[in-house]
């Protein structure tokens, strides 16, 4: 139980950096709660990719500790209180790394799986 | 600030509990509102919600520990770990208390032999900063021998050196301090002026001696006191600088006391006085200059480099002044492993003590090792449910191991405890071995051994404890509900035994090792040195502690051999400048052999002694050819030398061949071999035979002699008689008088104290290899215990059960034995160094160990099987 506590490993930051990326990106349009970050993920990923609470919250958590959102207690539309997330220059500056690290990725994976002929090797 | 601001200010950035419930409660709030609005009942709603939600309470802890450093949470775990063990270790204070007390022991030898060795490598001189790294310049003729540098010699490199911070020079030197009957002898130094200054001690009273108080021969009279002899002889006299002191006969000043944790520059001499080197003529030697060229490098510098400068020196010193045959080259030497120095005759032996410490230290491991096994396997319950409650297995062996830590603490300070207690009663033991000599070793337990002994003490933790909670954590939980007793992991049975083995191989090899030594050491004493030290007394007698010139001496001794002779109860006496082994090496004399080219790179040089007549006759040393000395080898006749066999035999090919033959010793002389004595024990009784020098007493004097009478009366009545003899020619004359045997006993005491140590060694390991092999073997036997039942209901006799058992254990045993036995041959071989008339492979020492070994573990299978064989088939069977 307590091998959370030591240092995090490789394979645990890419899905923290997957998630906190997620949110960040969610956050682009603006400041949004809790919930309905969860939401959107959920909405925008044609319910691919259910956030669940138990992540989503310790996520906030680790990137308000890094800077990267602020926090601030408001009102909704349907005029609940909640708090709203808001990213920081810092948050955005992320985001890039973290999407130009992903399309990378990305392209890595599908170049391997839908190999096209590499120029200079064909007769 | 205050502490509490300033702790608060120290405080980590954490979780805003309150806000973070808050939070939840919004977004229940707002989830359950969605559901509202589709249509749901509030109940269901928010039921639903609080579902879909999960665990608020792992979330809650999740987020938190996103605020807390890893490591201080990591530290937070080990505080409760610590916590935890400790209130589980209170639970068992029967296993508890069993694992500190074997761990002390194991530690508490270790340490003690660490802090003899580091009282002779790591800091060897009480009272001197950092005295290891103290380096030693000496001669060395080209073929190897090591000769202390001439004072001009060292003067030079002293003025002209840049290697070294400061070289600083020193003779140990025993001295006569007052005059007549009521004079003691102590050990002092004769010391460069410097020599305080290099090795950075201050003085605790007036001044040292400084550079200033070696200017001229016989020109600074004074002394400086240790703190010892100040307070013990001189009562602590405040006004002690500028009084005057008798030493030697002749009067010092004194102008200080040293530091009082100062006790000299020789390993396990208790220096009392410093004198200035150019003193030595006025009280008495002949040798002019220090002995001993010793410093300390400069920072920087390495021991490449400072050889090559000195060499350079040397080179440049040799150019200058004519060179003799003999060619000697500088060389440097730690401290530790100066030449001739006790600690480099010492530390071989330590190591070895070293060695032997360790085996202790792994039996009792493995003890502890079989101890945590056995509690591991009555905690399977508490291990299935952390498992069950989803701990993982790398969780519970850190636990366990926390817990052998914990119990490595008591266990290290315990130890450095008995060593703390141990050694003074050693330090008294060799004083009353070594007496009248003062002994001081250096053997306090400081800082130093205390970070030892709790490296050693959480080493063996982790080796004890590591493998027993790698097995304690795999539990099979399903065997564990079914309450499954029996021992049925098959790999739990075999690493007991593998302990067992491992106990006893460990402890064939520790008792071979202290019993090589132990039986050598019995040798010793019962060797044949060559002579008969039974019926003969030893009466030193120094004349220039009694201001004695030479004339005076020589009429004084030939007198006092006169009476000796007349006396009714001597068969007869001689004299004698040294004893037969008195372990101190006197330094070998360069000697030319008529008709005798030596070889390029040869060294001619050897021991010598000066004796009177009747001297082989009186020790009963045999004569192989010639004669002895005799009466009419005065100073007017003609110069004559004895040779011993092992001279005549290399240089003239036999005893007979060598009478009539010449020999020059250093600048003498030119004598005729007149007689040929056989090879005894010169210095020790394990030297190898070594060629040897006779000159007769009345053409090369000396003012310190031995008297050696012997008679039929028992030996206490001739020392006394003897004693009353030099009375009455001088009642002022101090004498040192004892049975010769006595001294020779002396020169056995680091044998002596080895064997001891050994032997304690010996019986701790044996003590805890039995324990532990009946531990382990009475837990299988208990584990059984619903076998036995079966097999005695069944009909089996209670005899045939103990049998199983027996041959069980003993196969074991004889397993252990095999591997212990192997690696005794392999390893005594170490030992060879140390030991005297036993061979490496002593028959009688490696069948003694393995019978107290077998007949251990017989012992102990046998009362384990027996207590098992006794109870009901009834209770064994209703047990579970």
């Amino acid at each position: 139980m307590a091998l959370h506590s030591s240092r995090p490993d490789a394979r645990t930051d890419l899905v923290h950096g997957t998630l906190d990326m997620l949110i960040l990106r969610t956050l682009q349009w603006g400041p949004q709660h809790g919930y309905a970050i969860g939401h959107t993920i959920r909405t925008q990923s044609s319910d691919v990719l259910q956030v669940e609470a138990g992540s989503l919250y310790p996520a906030l958590q680790r990137l308000a500790r890094k800077g990267w959102v602020t926090a601030k207690w408001g009102q909704t539309t349907a005029n609940q209180r909640a708090k709203f997330y808001r990213i920081t220059p810092e948050g955005r500056k992320q985001l890039l790394r973290e999407q130009s690290r992903w399309t990378e990725l990305v392209n890595a994976i599908s170049g391997v799986m839908n190999p096209s002929p590499a120029p200079g090797t064909g007769e | 600030m205050s502490i509490v601001a300033w702790l608060k200010r120290l405080k980590p950035p954490r979780l805003d509990d309150e806000d973070f419930q808050e939070e939840i409660r919004t977004h229940l709030a707002i989830a359950a509102d969605e559901r509202m609005a589709a249509g749901a009942d509030p109940k269901t709603a928010r039921q639903a919600s609080l579902k879909d939600f999960g665990n608020v309470t792992l979330t809650t802890e999740a987020a938190r520990r996103v605020w807390t450093p890893w490591w201080l949470e990591a530290l937070r775990d080990q505080a409760n770990d610590v916590r935890y063990a400790i209130r589980a270790l209170a639970k068992d204070p029967a296993f508890s208390l069993t694992v500190v007390g074997v761990l002390a022991l194991g530690i508490g030898l270790n340490a003690a032999v660490f802090t003899m060795l580091k009282g002779m490598a790591l800091a060897p001189l009480a009272g001197v900063e950092g005295s290891a790294r103290l380096h030693e310049v000496f001669g060395e003729t080209s073929s190897g021998r090591p000769v202390p540098l001439s004072y001009s010699d060292y003067q030079y490199l002293r003025d002209h050196d840049h290697a070294f911070s400061g070289l600083m020079g020193s003779t140990l030197a025993t001295l006569g301090l007052g005059r007549g009957r009521s004079s003691r002898s102590l050990s002092g130094e004769l010391v460069t002026g410097n020599y305080f200054q290099v090795l950075g001690v201050r003085a605790g009273l007036g001044r040292t001696l400084l550079p200033s108080d070696e200017v001229a021969s016989g020109g600074n009279p004074v002394v400086v006191l240790s703190d010892g002899l100040w307070r013990h002889d001189f009562n602590a006299d405040p006004d002690i600088v500028g009084k005057a002191v008798e030493i030697n006969h002749y009067p010092l000043t004194v102008v200080g006391v040293a530091d009082p944790a100062f006790h000299g520059t020789i390993v396990s001499y208790d220096d009392e006085v410093f004198i200035p080197v150019t003193m030595t003529q006025q009280l008495g030697f002949t040798f002019a200059g220090p002995k001993t060229t010793q410093g300390y490098l400069r920072p920087g510098t390495s021991l490449a480099d400072a050889a090559g400068q000195i060499d350079a020196l040397w080179k440049t010193l040799s150019r200058n002044r004519p060179l003799s045959d003999d060619t000697l080259r500088l060389r440097l030497a730690p401290f530790w492993n100066a030449p001739g120095s006790p600690q480099s005759y010492v530390l071989p032996t330590l190591v070895v003590l070293s060695a032997m410490g360790l085996l202790v230290l792994a039996i009792a491991c493995a003890n502890i090792a079989g101890l945590v096994l056995v509690r591991a396997l009555s905690r399977r319950g508490e291990m299935a449910v952390r498992l069950a409650l989803g701990a993982s297995r790398a969780r519970i062996v850190r636990l366990l191991i926390v817990e052998n830590l914990v119990l490595a603490v008591p266990g290290a300070v315990l130890g450095v405890l008995l060593a703390a207690r141990g050694l003074p009663v050693l330090v008294v033991y060799a004083d009353w071995l070594a007496a009248p000599q003062r002994l001081f070793l250096n053997v306090d337990v400081d800082r130093l051994v205390v970070g030892f002994a709790v490296l050693v003490a959480c080493g063996s933790a982790l080796v004890f404890g590591f493998i027993p909670a790698l097995q304690g954590s795999r539990v099979a939980l399903v065997s564990v509900i079914n309450q499954d007793a029996s021992p049925r992991g098959a790999s739990r049975g075999h690493l007991r035994s593998a302990l067992v083995v491992a106990q006893v191989a460990v402890s064939i090899l520790l008792l071979v090792g202290s019993g090589l030594v132990t039986r050598s050491f019995d040798a010793a004493r019962a060797a044949k040195p060559g002579f008969d030290p039974s019926h003969v007394t030893s009466i030193w007698v120094d004349v220039k502690r009694n201001g004695y010139g030479e004339a005076q001496g020589r009429a004084f001794f030939r007198q006092l051999l006169e009476a000796a002779r007349a006396d009714g109860v001597t068969e007869s006496a001689t004299l004698a400048a040294y004893n037969p082994m008195n372990m101190i090496e006197t330094g070998a004399q360069r000697a030319a052999i008529e008709g005798y080219e030596p070889r390029r790179n040869e060294d001619v040089a050897f021991i010598t002694n000066t004796v009177g007549p009747d001297y082989f006759r009186t020790l009963r040393i045999g004569l192989l050819a010639g004669r002895a000395f005799e009466d009419r080898d005065d100073e007017k006749a003609a110069p004559v030398v004895i040779v011993n066999a092992t001279f005549a035999g290399r240089f003239w090919g036999g005893a007979a061949k060598a009478i009539g033959q010449r020999i020059r010793v250093e600048e003498g002389d030119w004598r005729t071999v007149v007689g040929v004595a056989a090879d005894v024990k010169y210095l020790r009784i394990n030297e190898s035979p070594r060629p040897y020098v006779y000159l007769p007493f009345l053409q090369s004097y000396r003012p310190g002699m031995n008297l050696h009478t012997r008679g039929p009366s028992p030996v206490k009545e001739l020392v006394a008689r003897a004693c009353a003899l030099v009375a009455a020619f001088d009642a002022n004359l101090p004498i040192d008088a004892k049975p010769l045997s006595e001294r020779i006993a002396g020169s056995l005491v680091f044998l002596h104290l080895a064997a001891t140590m050994l032997f304690i060694f010996g019986v701790a390991g044996m003590a805890l290899a039995a324990m532990g092999t009946y531990g382990l073997v009475s837990f299988t036997v208990k584990q059984s215990t619903h076998e036995i039942g079966i097999r005695l209901a069944l009909g089996a006799s209670g005899l045939s059960v103990v049998g199983g058992f027996l041959r069980r254990g003993l196969r074991l045993g004889a397993i252990g034995a095999t591997a212990g036995l192997v690696a005794a041959l392999g390893l005594s071989r170490l030992l060879s160094s140390m030991l005297f008339g036993v061979s490496t492979t002593d028959v009688v020492t490696f069948a003694r160990a393995l019978a107290i070994v077998l007949g251990g573990v017989a012992v102990a299978t046998l009362v384990a099987a027996w207590r098992a064989a006794r109870t009901s088939p009834v209770r064994a069977l209703r047990h579970q």
